[in-house]
Order: C-alpha cells, then sequence, then structure tokens
C-alpha cells in the first residue's frame, strides 16, 4: 500500500491487488497513511494453492477491478 | 488527559496511541486506457507474480497500452526503492501492483 | 467482543473517567487493550512514576508504531509499561527497544504484518541487566523473572495497542509462537567465555545495550557426549540445516544462543565468538535442489536468497550469507549440556542494536547500502 500511496500521490492511478485475507490490512494501511480514496483491487484468497486454469480467472477478476479503478469508476 | 480532574470515577488511559494522517488525494484518474502506459510492479513473490502476469494478459486482451513494462522491488516486505518509483512515474501512466501471499 | 471492534470501533469515555465500582481489570479486558492475560491497571500515580522514568513530558512522542501507525507518546509508552506490570527502572530497557523495534533498519511493519511466525527478540546487555534484577541464567527464556518477563510484555502490549497487531486483524501470522507473550533475555556475561554481544560490536562493557531481532522460537540443541568445540558445534549446524526454518528459504540473519557448559568448552579451547561463528557459517548448509524442493512445482530460482548463491541443485548453500549473520550469546543456567539456534524472519529485517541510555552506537546503527542492512 505505501508503494501505491507514493504512486498515487504523483498522479498515477494504482490498483494493488489483494486477497481477501489482506482486504482489512489495507484499509487500515490507507487510513493510516492518508488515503482514504485508494480503493484495492480484491481477490480471493488463497492464490497458492491454485492451479493455472484457477490464476487465470483470478487474472480475470482481478483486471476488470483494475479497470474500474484507473477510470474513477471503482466504489469503495 | 489531565490526571487531577475532579470528577468522580475512576480515572482510565487510553493506550493505543493516536493515529494522525494528513488527508492526501488520489492521483487524477482517465477517460479510456487505449494507449497509455502500463507499469507493472512485481513484489517478487512467487504466487502474487504468477497474479500479476495473469491479470496483465486478461487486460491486454481488452485494451491496447502504450507500453507494458514490468518492475520489480528488492523485497516483497519493504517499500520499493525511491530510485524505482521515480523511474516508474516517469515510465507510467497507470500501475498495477500486488501485496500479500 | 471481536478484535476488530478493540482496534477501530470501541469508543473510549470522552472524560476518561469510568463508574467507581468499576472492575478495571474485566474493563480493560472489554476494551480489548490486553494480550489475553490481566493487565496492571494503570492508575495516575503509576503512569505519573513511569513517566518521570522516561524523563517527563507525557506529550513527547517517541515513534510510531507500524502497522496501525499509532503515535507512542511518553504517556502512552508509561501506560502500556504500567499495564505490563513493569517497574520504573525498566523504562530505559522499553524505550530503548522501541526506538530500535522502529528503525528503518528493522523493518517492524513488515514484522508485525507477516504470515511467519516471528516475534521480536530482545537480548539485552551491560550493567543494567544486573541493576534490574533481569535474568540470564536458569531457564532464561521461560517464566519466573519479572524484569524479563514484563519488559517483553511490554513490548507485546505496545505492538498490541499502538501498532494495531492484533491476530487475524493487522498481525497475519499464521501459528505465532508463545514468544509473542514475551521474549526478552539477559547474555549472561558473567560466564566469562566469550566476550560479551554489545563489546564484539564495539560498546564499553559500561555500556548497556538492547538488541532485537524477530524470531522464530528457540530450536534446542542437545550434547552431552562432545568435549570438544567441533562435537558442540556440529549439533548445533545439524538443526541450522534444514529447509524448514525461514533462513533456509529466505536468508538473513539468525541467533544461536550458547549454554554456559558449552561454552566453557569453546574457552578451554581457546575458540573466540569469531572461531564459533565462522565455523557455524563453514559447515551449516542446505543443497539449493532441496530449497528449491527439486523443481517439483516449477523452475525455482528464489530471489530471496542471495544472487550469488548457487543455483545448482547439488551445490551446497549457506544457511545465512555470511558469519555476521550469526548472532552469538551465552545464556542459561551453569548446569545442563544445552544451546539453542533461533532462526530469524529472513532478508527483510535486519537486527538493530542499540545503546540503552541514548548514545547512538558505532558507525550509526545498521549499514544499509544498496538496499541491504547489515547490523
Amino acid at each position: 500500500m505505501h508503494d501505491a500511496i507514493s504512486l498515487e500521490g504523483q498522479d498515477r492511478a494504482t490498483a494493488v491487488v489483494v486477497t481477501t485475507e489482506f482486504k482489512h490490512e489495507a484499509e487500515v494501511q490507507r487510513a493510516a497513511l492518508g488515503m482514504e480514496g485508494l480503493v484495492p483491487v480484491v481477490i480471493q484468497h488463497p492464490l497458492s494453492t491454485l492451479s493455472d486454469e484457477e490464476i487465470s480467472d483470478r487474472g480475470a477478476d482481478a483486471a476488470a477491478q483494475a479497470v474500474r479503478i484507473w477510470l474513477g469508476q471503482a466504489a469503495g | 488527559m489531565p490526571l487531577d480532574t475532579p470528577n468522580s470515577g475512576i480515572a482510565v488511559f487510553d493506550p493505543r496511541g493516536v493515529v494522525e494522517a494528513e488527508a492526501i488525494p488520489i492521483g487524477r484518474r482517465h477517460n479510456t486506457l487505449a494507449g497509455l502506459r502500463l507499469g507493472v510492479l512485481s513484489n517478487r513473490k512467487w504466487n502474487g507474480n504468477k497474479l500479476l502476469r495473469a491479470t496483465v494478459k486478461a487486460l491486454e486482451a481488452d485494451t491496447e497500452f502504450a507500453s507494458v513494462t514490468f518492475y520489480e522491488k528488492e523485497s516483497f516486505s519493504k517499500n520499493a526503492d525511491p530510485h524505482l518509483l521515480g523511474e516508474i512515474i516517469a515510465d507510467s501512466d497507470i500501475v498495477l501492483t500486488a501485496i500479500g501471499d | 467482543m471481536s478484535s476488530d471492534a478493540a482496534v477501530t470501533t470501541q469508543a473510549f469515555p470522552s472524560n476518561g473517567r469510568v463508574a467507581d465500582d468499576t472492575d478495571l481489570v474485566e474493563w480493560y479486558y472489554a476494551q480489548g487493550f490486553s494480550d489475553g492475560f490481566p493487565v496492571v491497571p494503570p492508575t495516575p500515580d503509576k503512569v505519573e512514576a513511569m513517566l518521570e522514568a522516561l524523563g517527563g513530558d507525557p506529550d513527547y512522542l517517541e515513534c510510531r508504531v507500524p502497522p496501525r501507525w499509532g503515535g507512542l507518546t511518553r504517556q502512552v509508552l508509561a501506560v502500556n509499561m504500567v499495564m505490563a506490570g513493569c517497574l520504573p527502572s525498566y523504562a530505559p530497557v522499553v524505550r530503548a527497544a522501541m526506538l530500535a523495534l522502529t528503525s528503518q533498519a528493522f523493518n517492524l511493519h513488515g514484522v508485525q504484518a507477516t504470515t511467519h511466525m516471528a516475534a521480536p527478540l530482545l537480548v539485552v546487555n551491560g550493567p543494567i541487566r544486573n541493576a534490574i534484577g533481569m535474568n540470564s541464567g536458569h531457564n532464561v527464556f521461560g517464566s519466573g523473572n519479572r524484569a524479563n518477563a514484563t519488559i517483553g510484555r511490554a513490548i507485546r502490549m505496545i505492538l498490541l495497542n499502538a501498532g494495531g497487531g492484533w491476530p487475524g486483524e493487522l498481525d497475519k501470522s499464521t501459528l505465532g509462537h508463545p514468544g509473542k507473550y514475551t521474549y526478552c533475555i539477559a547474555e549472561n556475561e558473567e560466564v566469562g567465555c566469550i566476550a560479551p554481544y554489545h563489546v564484539d560490536k564495539g560498546f564499553e562493557e559500561t555500556d548497556s545495550t538492547v538488541f532485537v531481532m524477530p524470531a522464530e522460537p528457540p530450536h534446542s540443541v542437545t550434547n552431552h557426549v562432545a568435549n570438544d568445540p567441533e562435537g558442540i558445534l556440529d549439533s548445533i549446524v545439524s538443526a541450522m540445516s534444514t529447509i524448514a526454518h525461514n533462513n533456509a528459504v529466505s536468508s538473513g540473519h539468525c541467533a544461536v544462543v550458547l549454554g554456559p557448559e558449552h561454552a566453557r568448552v569453546m574457552a578451554k579451547y581457546e575458540w573466540k565468538r569469531h572461531d564459533i561463528r565462522h565455523y557455524l557459517w563453514y559447515q551449516a548448509h542446505n543443497k539449493f535442489g532441496d530449497v528449491a524442493f527439486q523443481h517439483r512445482y516449477g523452475k525455482v530460482y528464489n530471489r530471496s536468497l542471495p544472487k550469488w548463491y548457487s543455483r545448482r541443485d547439488g551445490d551446497r548453500i549457506p544457511v545465512v550469507p555470511t558469519p555476521d549473520h550469526i548472532h552469538l550469546f551465552c545464556a542459561g543456567g551453569e548446569a545442563g549440556r544445552f544451546s539453542a539456534f533461533i532462526p530469524g524472519w529472513g532478508h527483510m529485517a535486519s537486527p538493530v542494536l542499540r545503546e540503552i541510555n541514548g548514545k547512538s552506537p558505532p558507525g550509526g546503527g545498521p549499514q544499509c547500502v544498496d538496499g541491504t542492512c547489515y547490523l
């Protein structure tokens, strides 16, 4: 989140992908660092035990959310 | 909190400390993604890296970016080096990154 | 009450007071301000005494504690220390430890949030150990000593309350370990077989220091037979040479604690710190192929290990990159032929050694070059 906040602070719209297990941490971090407007991409945990096909599905989910974030259409 | 407040009751203390953060606005959003330069910052984690590549593949199926550049930070657990962030800012319009396992 | 409420939503009484008949131990439990054990209710008198030991000025900000980034003012530090059961005489140690933990090299944010089980290990050196009654002898990692127990507990209370490291919340450790209640020892300098740790690092014997390192629990090393340095150290080498701990896959620093009987064997053969650390580094190893799971799950390079390690499957690679990544201490009771290996967290953090009363460490602390820090 630190990197994303640094990048957003320099006007680079940033999609930061977290799994559901780390969503709360991401939200606390953005609050603690002052960027409540930063919406993360949240995908289902876990990643490590997935097949290539499942990783592909997670990637498609992340891509759809990232697009909304860069276009300013994400709520959160 | 003053310790000698003449109120009734027992004094209690908050051990948490105050979180103080100056509000920082997010960066500019875009009307379209076509023709933008996409920077992808990997944290070097095995699974995170696989996910980022899958995400970029899905993005490229619908959008023609001007460029897609992959970057790696030194450690998944530390902030990216300011020099690396400077490079990303110079060469990207939008950024994709990932945290966690 | 969920820990979620404890961190983010619990309202604190606006006038800072509760009814006269309140059971304060239960009240602090209900707020979520406990590590699981009952806390010592912080009364104004006790907080004031602790503040005085910290130098007064209750609003003075010592540091901010990640990942919640709560401001650790002297008042907040004093409150947590009282709640943990500390005496005011422990104040310089706890403060120095928090300043060490929040220095950039330590990467406390990562340590607090990691899924690994690491907890900060504290080792105290110098005259303050005895001045405040710390235990460096029998059962040194165990229970029974107020200073060891409550200094370590105060650190944990601060990491929970100010740092927000509540389990499942911002602390994502899969398993944790018992050192997350308290993990604080003193080096047994009185054994005198090897130079005190802080002297080896350039401090005077009259200085007092605190060393902090994110660490797994101690792994006991038994050797009742060997009567030479190599024999004893080979048992420690055996504990180190496995792919199961975090150093094996993430490199970084580790600690070794020699029990006094083992340390005396080193002294008998005139083996110094330098000899012991180099022997352990040179002998302890894994095969890269084992660390890479023989590439059973895909071609593994492992970027967490140093670039210069061989990536050929049959080649041996060291457990930590250099002998300086092995932090050697002598501690424990006089009877018993035991030592301990304590794996660290990995290359993501550097241990920090800090003088307790504020003198700058030699060279200004860990040297960070090209993103890598060495103590």
